[in-house]
């Protein structure tokens, strides 16, 4: 439906967004994840018509709109702090695109009152049309601000991190909500998040961008099991990455060696993830297909149904292992305690000099 | 303790004296219009309390020896003037302000240009005005070469305003509005302006006082049919009747009227959306 090619943005010669395409379909719901910085937010502004490119095409079901003003292109844009016109009551910013938009505005004003009543019921805010916008807590503007947008009827909606300024109880209401909300009115959402639980949680597609650069755009399944790139493991916050080399069909990293899991050559990261490594015990022995490493215990963290356990490699960096709390209890060990990290060595995922991805490991569970 | 109890006098005397500096032209003025008419002159002591002069410059004393204060056009060339150059300053203003949201190419050579207007010596600005009007065979006129003037000078006031206001507003509103479909025209109309509104009420109450009271341009360019401020001045050269403070005594009083007008306009807004939300304030989660 809608399809972006080749979109690049620069200011004042620093890249924002670098040759950039992807195509959108209807009626689903996209995640965009991004570092900050990664140019994520100008990438939204140059789909709303808010800043122009410098080169590339955007186009709604065919017709081109690259150069089109914001208020042509039919598209929502529901920003990241809210945006809700301070001078007006709910209902009449809710009512403001409905009777003020250049095309096809509503005149009638019992029809006016008839969908602004239907969007506030939408989102839950039904009879809080007359108070004034100053009088809502964060999650209502929020609401309010999805309201207005989606009254309109756009036919992709634009969100800048939608969850971003709500606190984690309200986050994790909102995200069914907004999904609920989405799948009623059947519209395709572009939801531009830094979280990255967010984007695996909610989206049917994800995307990774970093450096203005898409990096991977799959299902969040695919996305968190086989990152393309090195970089989209880092963001996705589950991987511990290892740079080394191969050497003999091993991977080196500094004083420790695992075995590849496929034969490859030009290797430069190892990934590991999580939930994919444990600890051994004092008197257990590592298996024969398994990749070890020894590493001294920092700290751990304990979450209710899981406990990370954070460990320090011989060359200083961190290690993180995951343990589910439901397959084993949590176990204390001392400070600087020495232990040996195991993992099979099939789970291991490699990345070559250019950070791509060189070998698919099959999907395992954990443990 | 002790130090901060002598502290408070200290202030409180500061504070006293400085009022009393400030007010007390103006209180002096106000006992000295009230003087016996029309052998009163302007010094105390008071002969006799009266509202003669009042009577005097509105028009219903009995004629006598004090001429009438030439001041009923000039009045009346004054507001008109006021009001014009409030309108054309506040509009170009704002204009000139919103251009400056986006930092376009040479605009810091374009606000030092505009800022001159209220740099330059007022005096040098009228005189060079009158010697280009000569020049060119343009007359001298308040509604022609002077209002010029006053839009020149009131101008920057207007705009630096305006500057400060935009410097604090959230254009990410504008961008609602947009991507909402409402084209920038309307949006600017039903968004940005009403929120920047108490803004363009200070540079209007500006640009009004600023041409209302204005002197040495006017001097200059005004030609013969002259301002209120001139023509008081020209009244100085004769002799000085307490008809003057009446005067005085009731433009003060109808500064403060829109003043007044100025402060109810301001609160408006803020009452308007008091009254909606109270009686709804129970269901607040």
């Amino acid at each position: 439906m809608m399809e972006v090619q080749g979109l690049s943005k620069a200011f004042s010669g620093a890249t924002a967004v670098d040759n950039f395409s992807l195509t959108i379909g209807q009626d689903e719901y996209l995640t965009l994840l991004g570092p900050s910085g990664s140019g994520k937010s100008t990438l939204l502004r140059l789909l709303a018509g808010l800043e122009a490119p410098d080169s590339g095409v955007i186009r709604l079901n065919g017709e081109d709109i690259t150069s089109l003003p914001a208020h042509m292109r039919h598209l929502g844009f529901v920003q990241q702090k809210y945006a809700l016109f301070p001078h007006l009551s709910v209902s009449d910013n809710v009512a403001f695109g409905l009777r003020f938009r250049a095309v096809d505005p509503v005149t009638d004003e019992a029809v006016v009152a008839r969908r602004v009543k239907e969007s506030l019921d939408l989102v839950g805010l039904t009879d809080l049309g007359a108070r004034m916008v100053g009088q809502l807590s964060g999650g209502q503007k929020q609401r309010v601000s999805l309201a207005r947008t989606l009254v309109t009827e756009p036919k992709v909606c634009l969100l800048d991190e939608p969850l971003g300024a709500l606190d984690a109880n309200l986050r994790e209401r909102m995200t069914v909500e907004l999904q609920k909300i989405r799948r009623a009115l059947g519209v395709t959402f572009m939801h531009v998040t830094g979280n990255e639980a967010e984007a695996i949680a909610m989206g049917d597609r994800m995307i990774v961008l970093d450096h203005g650069k898409l990096l991977q755009v799959a299902h969040p399944d695919v996305v968190f099991l086989t990152p393309a790139n090195v970089s989209v493991a880092r963001y996705i916050n589950a991987y511990n990455i290892l740079e080394g080399r191969s050497e003999d069909g091993r991977f080196v990293c500094g004083d420790a060696a695992f075995p590849l899991p496929a034969p490859a050559q030009d290797l430069r990261h190892y990934a590991i993830r999580f939930d994919s490594a444990r600890i051994l015990a004092e008197d257990e022995t590592a298996s024969e297909d398994s990749a070890c490493m020894t590493a001294r215990f920092i700290a751990s963290e304990f979450l209710g149904s899981q406990v990370t356990y954070i460990l320090r490699r011989s060359d200083g960096r961190t290690f993180e292992v995951v343990r589910h709390l439901s397959r084993e209890d949590p176990v204390v060990y001392d400070r600087d305690q020495q232990c040996t990290i195991c993992w099979n060595a099939s789970d291991g995922l490699l990345f070559d000099a250019s950070g791509n991805l060189v070998s698919a490991a099959p999907v395992r569970g954990a443990a | 303790m002790q130090d901060a109890k002598f502290l408070k006098i200290g202030l409180g005397t500061y504070t006293a004296l400085f009022i009393a500096f400030l007010y007390a032209p103006f209180v002096v003025m106000g006992i000295l219009s009230f003087q016996q008419g029309p052998e009163g002159g302007p010094q105390f002591p008071i002969i006799e309390w009266s509202t003669y002069w009042y009577q005097h410059v509105l028009g219903f004393a009995p004629p006598s020896r004090v001429a009438p204060l030439p001041i009923g056009e000039a009045l009346a060339r004054s507001i008109t003037l006021a009001v014009a150059t409030m309108i054309v300053s506040t509009v170009l203003g704002t204009l000139t302000a919103q251009a400056f949201r986006r930092h376009f190419k040479g605009s810091g050579f374009v606000f030092y240009l505009v800022v001159l207007g209220m740099m330059v010596p007022g005096v040098l600005l009228g005189l060079g005005m009158a010697l280009v009007a000569d020049q060119f065979g343009i007359p001298r006129t308040w509604w022609g070469t002077a209002f010029v003037l006053h839009v020149v000078y009131t101008y920057p006031f207007a705009f630096l305003v305006m500057l400060a206001i935009f410097n604090r507003f959230d254009g990410s509103v504008e961008e609602a509005a947009w991507a909402l479909g409402v084209p920038p025209g309307r949006t600017f109309r039903k968004i940005t302006f009403p929120i920047i509104f108490p803004g363009v009420l200070s540079a209007m109450l500006f640009a009004f006082t600023l041409s209302y009271d204005e002197f040495p341009r006017t001097l200059f360019t005004g030609g013969s049919e002259v301002t209120m401020p001139i023509a008081i001045y020209g009244t100085f050269a004769v002799e000085i009747h307490p008809n003057l403070f009446a005067f005085g005594v009731l433009t003060t009083v109808f500064s403060f009227a829109l003043l007044t007008v100025y402060g109810l306009l301001m609160m408006a807004s803020v009452r308007r959306a008091k009254v909606r939300i109270s009686g709804l304030q129970e269901e607040i989660e």
